[in-house]
């Protein structure tokens, strides 16, 4: 599994690639085409433990509104940027699918005013799922794939938080 | 002693009071508003009430309906902790109404020495130096000048109608004397149509201590000490500490005396604490009085041992405190920081919202007094404070070195949180030297950044793995349907699994 990562650090922007290569019980990991020796132990929900060559090294993750995930090891800070080559289908034609099930979530924090949907419909790509009221402007929350809603984790009229998960597309 | 408390407040000083209270083998009460449902008051509480919406004035701020509540719980006694109705002297008089001791000192000593006019008159009758200045209009500018000398230069003229610093200018010796009179009276003509001026010593950086003090009902009034405060933004503490690195044992004894002066004159019973500024030469102005428990009382409560809120507790119960002043003198060192959920990048606008994942510092000379915890979405209707860190040591290194220790060991996510602030502040030459004053945090934030410490090698490493791990972990449903229908089980969950089985008692 191959990902791109756009990692931004202290004043630092660069573009990643992590390999990772699962064989049975032993994973290996290669990054920017180097072969590097990690042991990663999830440790917690969103913590997870790494050691590099004895290095050990703790990192937080939570995932931001805009999407980005925000990376915290000790006193310093990243935002990390994926790009998944399994999530787009046929991205080299230029068309633009994302595939398997997906998440949406809350840009901003605010207030479901509509539902726009039921759980089971079909919908396509683009399609209007629910509107969220935030600082008095109205944002409809649109499916990135064509689907069927699998979940609606929300209801209208209720406060979510930016990042919150409002529903799932199959 | 009570039986049942009803803590009239929320966040981190209601979990703390509650604290006390459950110490003491004494039932508590929370009350909550709509948004605090599911804060931390709410949860550790023995009973807890809805008390109104989201809006404080129409909660916690709403003295009927704390009575109601604490009459039909059945009540004997109330903490207001800090902030809301803490200063407010309706609070202890509806209190004494229903019958219910109220946990503070009277409304009378409230009125008394809470407001800033009132306790600059108390300060002055009973000899407490206020900063040295006339509280009325100077008409002649020669009579002005000659006060002026007399004060120690520099001083300040200030108009009289004044506001937004017009009218006001800083002489900094007698030859500027003249001209700076002249431009004070005609700027406060133009800018208010009247064109009177007073006079104040200008105090130079001068830095915020205070004295904590506390008193019986039985005639017993005694200082704990000082606390340093000089660390604020924009008038807002930030880092507290006890003791502060000026103060001599002769000073804390003579600004001591006259905070329990003061607390005696004014017929003071209870927690309070009397705040004073220091010049660089160590002489100390009264500012004002806090007749409540202040947010830093832990700093005092570390280095003397004691237990405040348990101590305002017995007192209200009409008990003696039951120690000399002698015995009362600071031991090691304590430092307070404050964080609060707001972002230091961007302006230090709030940042409410639900905590991710909350992971806290432990280990020796630290202590957390927090109100949050992991899952709890912090509402945007309050002050953003979420917690107290507090660190003690021997020494104020020692000190310091444990709250850094303790801060880079301290992870929110979900929300922006100021940790970030007290890294660079724990490092600042000025700071580590105790050379500071109210103005000098302002004045760090309008420097350039410092450039970042750069982290050890492997660190952008390890956060790539951590980051393509995250995200194969979440979207590994995405080829196979689900995560729990994967043909080999991840090797990261085994670990998981593993440690927690070894976690297994």
């Amino acid at each position: 599994m191959k990902f791109e990562i756009q990692l931004t650090g202290a004043g630092d922007k660069r573009k990643h690639v992590v390999e990772l290569e699962r064989k049975g019980d032993v994973c290996s990991m290669a990054l920017d085409g180097q072969a590097i020796d990690a042991d990663a132990v999830q440790i917690a929900p969103n913590a997870i433990s790494v050691m590099l060559a004895g290095q050990s090294f703790e990192i937080h993750i939570s995932r931001s509104p805009d999407g980005t995930l925000n990376l915290q090891c000790g006193p310093h800070e990243f935002s990390a940027e994926i790009i998944d080559p399994r999530a787009w289908r046929g991205r080299k034609h230029g068309a633009v699918e994302v595939e398997g099930r997906q998440e949406i979530f809350a840009p901003m924090p605010g207030k479901v005013v509509r539902v726009l949907t039921a759980v089971g419909d079909i919908v396509e790509a683009g399609q209007g799922l629910l509107v969220v009221e935030a600082m008095k402007m109205q944002n409809e929350i649109r499916s990135p794939k064509s689907g069927k809603l699998e979940r609606l984790l929300v209801k209208e009229g209720q406060n979510v938080n930016a990042g919150e998960v409002l529903a799932w597309v199959e | 002693m009570f039986k049942k408390i009803l803590i009239a407040n929320r966040g981190e000083i209601a979990v703390r009071i509650l604290r006390a209270c459950r110490e003491l083998g004494i039932q508590t009460v929370s009350v909550y508003s709509e948004v605090d449902r599911t804060s931390l008051h709410v949860r550790l509480a023995d009973e807890a009430y809805l008390i109104g919406p989201a809006a404080s004035r129409e909660s916690y701020l709403r003295i009927d309906k704390l009575m109601d509540v604490a009459k039909k719980s059945g009540c004997d006694a109330l903490h207001p902790g800090y902030g809301f109705l803490a200063e407010n002297p309706a609070l202890p008089r509806a209190c004494a109404d229903a019958g219910i001791t109220f946990i503070g000192p009277s409304a009378e000593a409230m009125e008394a020495m809470g407001s800033k006019t009132a306790g600059k008159q108390l300060a002055r009758r009973t000899g407490v130096p206020t900063v040295p200045g006339t509280s009325d209009p100077i008409e002649n500018p020669d009579e002005a000048q000659a006060l002026a000398q007399n004060m120690g230069y520099p001083v300040l003229l200030k108009a009289i109608a004044g506001g937004g610093g017009k009218g006001m200018r800083v002489v900094p010796n007698d030859p500027a004397f003249a001209s700076a009179w002249r431009d004070a009276a005609s700027e406060a003509l133009n800018a208010f149509g009247d064109q009177r001026v007073f006079l104040e010593k200008y105090l130079v950086g001068p830095r915020h201590i205070e004295i904590q003090i506390l008193a019986d009902a039985h005639g017993r009034c005694v200082s704990l000490g000082e606390r340093e405060c000089s660390v604020q933004r924009r008038h807002q503490k930030v880092v507290e500490e006890a003791p502060s690195p000026v103060v001599t044992p002769e000073l804390r004894r003579k600004m001591g005396d006259a905070a329990v002066r003061l607390g005696r004159a004014g017929g003071y019973v209870n927690a309070g604490t009397v705040e004073f500024l220091v010049d660089a030469d160590l002489n100390y102005y009264f500012l004002e009085v806090n007749t409540r428990l202040q947010v830093e009382h832990p700093v005092t409560e570390q280095v003397t041992g004691l237990d405040l809120v348990k101590l305002q507790i017995a007192i209200a119960a009409d008990h003696r405190l039951p120690f000399a002043w002698e015995t009362i003198t600071p031991r090691g060192h304590a430092m307070e920081v404050r964080l609060y959920a707001e972002d230091p990048d961007n302006n230090f606008f709030p940042s409410p919202g639900k905590i991710i994942s909350c992971h806290v510092p432990t280990g020796p000379g630290i202590r957390l007094d927090e109100g949050v915890y992991e899952g709890w979405t912090v509402p945007m209707d309050y002050d953003p404070l979420l917690s107290k860190l507090i660190a003690w040591g021997n020494s104020r290194e020692e000190t310091i070195a444990r709250l850094r220790r303790a801060l880079d060991e301290y992870t929110i996510t979900g929300i922006r949180t100021n940790v970030s602030l007290f890294r660079r502040i724990l490092t600042e030459p000025e700071f580590l030297r105790g050379d500071i004053h109210t103005k000098w945090l302002d004045e760090l934030l309008a420097r350039p950044h410092p450039p970042a410490v750069p982290p050890r090698p492997g660190t952008e490493e390890a956060a790539l793995i951590a980051a393509a791990l995250w995200h194969s972990a979440r979207s590994g449903a995405t080829s196979s349907g689900s995560a729990e229908s994967q043909a080999a089980p991840s090797r990261w969950k085994m670990e998981g699994r593993r440690q927690q089985m070894d976690h297994m008692p």
